[in-house]
């Protein structure tokens, strides 16, 4: 097979506005807007996202034990991060402690979830870039053209273990996709001995593929001089902000419960917080241009989409999380934990590592940690046990966190006596990570488009500041014609549109 | 003796879509109207995801038809298209922020696995006008068409 390639000719534009679509011309406008200067460089970049309009008012008024199958339909991509956030948000609202057996149950479902999302983001998203090159034709960067350079019987892993992790997560939550089993202070489904067995040899196989998918990024990214060159580009894509994520008491990372904790610049712990207290850390800022808002560090402020411990921007997610921890709980995992860490010592990084696409190596590790932690929630032979729904009280107002794929997820319902929802307010991980995915864009395309002189694989190297981040912005519609797109404008500085590029 | 149930061919109806996003539901309230007339040897599916979900959902039918909105230039809500997956060449992408759209998916199948992937698939397109705002309800034209919709997709289903 011919090399990646990872850079293509620019030519020379005469627009002075490039507009980046990344969501789909049907979902909405999701779009990155490059204006450029007299010069022809970069002069500022917005990445704009949409929303779906209404669900707050959708849910005001319903019985709050609706809010985990409700909540999970915002998301096609990762509704069962939104059934876990949601389900410990009930706990919280019903004063209710779910059972041991209760919460092995949903920290396995949740392992299932992380399989086959960090799979489906690495091997269908992130690999084109890696395998075929940031400037391969877009008609080839695609996940077909990954399979046709690393052959079916790889492809045909990489759909089997992603179908493990929807197994996983049909067995204990009812459904693959959308789940229900959750409730507040348990589960409504046990397991029964065969299902754990079953669970258990496929969660064998996912520490072996895990195994398989590091050395794979070792191969493909580490191994590779002009790809290090990329990932280590300080222009480009290296940004110093604070850190947010999910720990255990032993400052180990976790996906499932435990304390939000945020690191500074440097790696010095600056909060640490339990969920009801997350009103006291975050607040949000508003931008004219988006309708998304911008989370920020409340006591360090907003200071605009700059890096930098003046300005209380800060990113969550793999990178994020490996960041604020310090490491995993599982063997495998922690080796290349340990192993990352070494790597960044000898570039000089003693702290938390800033350059933004040293997410995918985060999210590998992370994809090695949920299959180890599946295998040993599925090895637990008391997880059959029948003890699966503790007490609950009378509802009131609660706050539940986890962790998504995607970064730290926040859900908050107040419920009336009659556990009618009288409020809900959510924070999603894409929401958390909006400024600094922002800043990203911004940096990137200030570093690569330079004297008028554009081309796709420029333009796809300022989408993977973003990309990495596995954003998530419009959740929820799957009509046909929709889909990922990538549509880029490029514009006068007066805003009128003088060519597009297209993908689809 | 003749194997009955290896020789049957395995039908599958696949509503796509988000029950609470308007029109964006209409896959899933199509399913759930076929579901209710126990059509013999043909299973229902709701999938309110897309990409990869699909391809796990699809694989060991010979005949799946998928119901699912569209927005097309010029259409009128609750028009209805039968399209196949050469209709969608051009959707397979590239690398995207987001995932993997069905297109793409399917092409993945047929790669990876195409022993298993249905001899016939077919959608059934549905012209949609709201899927921005959350709601349970679809708009009234799509409304009015999902009737027209079963009929047709039951109809489509007892050739063999």
């Amino acid at each position: 097979m011919a090399g990646p390639i990872i850079n293509d000719t620019p030519t020379k534009t005469k627009e002075r506005q490039i507009t980046i679509d990344p969501i789909t011309r049907l979902e909405g406008h999701g779009k990155i807007e490059i204006f450029l200067n007299d010069q022809g460089n970069v002069e500022n970049a917005y990445l704009q996202v949409p929303e779906l309009r209404g669900f707050e008012r959708f849910c005001i008024g319903r019985h709050v034990m609706e809010l985990p199958v409700l909540t999970n339909r915002l998301c096609g991509v990762c509704p069962a991060a939104h059934h876990i956030a949601s389900t410990k948000t009930l706990d919280a609202v019903f004063s209710a402690t779910p059972t041991e057996t209760a919460t092995k149950i949903r920290e396995l479902f949740y392992m299932g979830q992380y399989m086959h999302s960090h799979i489906a983001h690495f091997y269908a998203l992130a690999a084109p870039d890696f395998v075929l090159g940031p400037s391969a034709p877009a008609n080839k960067r695609n996940v077909l053209g990954v399979v046709d350079a690393v052959g079916v019987p790889i492809g045909a892993e990489v759909i089997k273990h992603r179908s493990y992790g929807q197994k996983v997560q049909e067995i204990t939550g009812g459904r693959a996709t959308h789940p229900v089993f959750g409730l507040p202070g348990g589960v409504s489904k046990q397991i029964s001995e065969e299902e754990r067995a079953k669970m258990e040899e496929m969660a064998m196989s996912c520490v072996k593929f895990g195994e398989f998918t590091i050395k794979l990024f070792h191969d493909l990214v580490l191994g590779n001089k002009d790809y290090m060159g990329l990932v280590l580009n300080k222009d480009a894509y290296y940004l110093e902000t604070y850190y947010m994520g999910m720990v255990d008491k032993a400052g180990k990372s976790n996906f499932y419960d435990g304390d939000i904790r945020v690191v500074d610049q440097d790696g010095k712990e600056v909060e640490k917080f339990r969920p009801d207290e997350y009103l006291d850390v975050i607040a949000e800022h508003v931008e004219p241009w988006t309708y998304m808002k911008m989370p920020f560090l409340k006591k360090v402020g907003w200071k605009g989409l700059m890096p930098g411990k003046g300005n209380g921007i800060y990113r969550v997610g793999p990178l994020a999380r490996v960041n604020v921890s310090n490491g995993f709980t599982t063997p495998l995992a922690q080796k290349e934990y340990e192993f990352f860490k070494k790597t960044i010592k000898d570039l000089g990084v003693t702290g938390p590592l800033h350059f933004t696409l040293a997410f995918h190596w985060a999210r590998v590790m992370e994809l090695q940690y949920a299959a180890e932690r599946m295998l040993e929630l599925a090895s637990d032979k008391k997880i059959t046990s029948d003890d699966i729904r503790g007490p609950f009280g009378q509802p009131k107002e609660g706050v539940g966190i986890c962790e998504a794929p995607r970064g730290t997820l926040i859900h908050h319902y107040a419920s009336d006596k009659d556990g009618l929802c009288t409020k809900i307010n959510m924070i999603v991980a894409s929401t958390n990570n909006y400024a600094a995915s922002n800043a990203s864009v911004r940096q990137a395309a200030k570093a690569l488009i330079k004297d008028w002189m554009v081309s796709p694989g420029l333009l796809n190297k300022v989408e993977m500041a973003f990309r990495c981040y596995d954003p998530c912005h419009s959740c929820g519609t799957h009509s046909l014609n929709g889909g990922p797109a990538l549509e880029v404008n490029i514009r006068r500085k007066d805003g009128s549109v003088l060519k597009s590029l297209k993908n689809f | 003796m003749v194997d009955v149930v290896s020789t049957r061919v395995k039908k599958l109806v696949l509503g796509v879509g988000n029950p609470i996003l308007t029109d964006d539901g209409v896959g899933i309230f199509v399913a759930r109207e076929l579901k209710k007339l126990n059509l013999p040897g043909v299973e229902i599916e709701e999938l309110p995801a897309s990409g990869l979900e699909l391809l796990d959902m699809v694989v060991g039918y010979d005949k799946v038809i998928i119901v699912d909105a569209i927005r097309t230039k010029g259409g009128a809500p609750g028009d209805f298209y039968t399209l196949t997956e050469d209709d969608f060449i051009r959707s397979v992408h590239g690398a995207s922020p987001h995932g993997i759209n069905i297109p793409t998916a399917l092409a993945m199948g047929r790669r990876i696995v195409p022993e298993k992937m249905p001899s016939e698939l077919i959608f059934v397109a549905v012209e949609v006008e709201d899927i921005e705002n959350v709601s349970d309800k679809m708009t009234p034209k799509v409304a009015k068409a999902v009737p027209r919709i079963v009929e047709f997709v039951a109809e489509r289903l007892k050739s063999r």
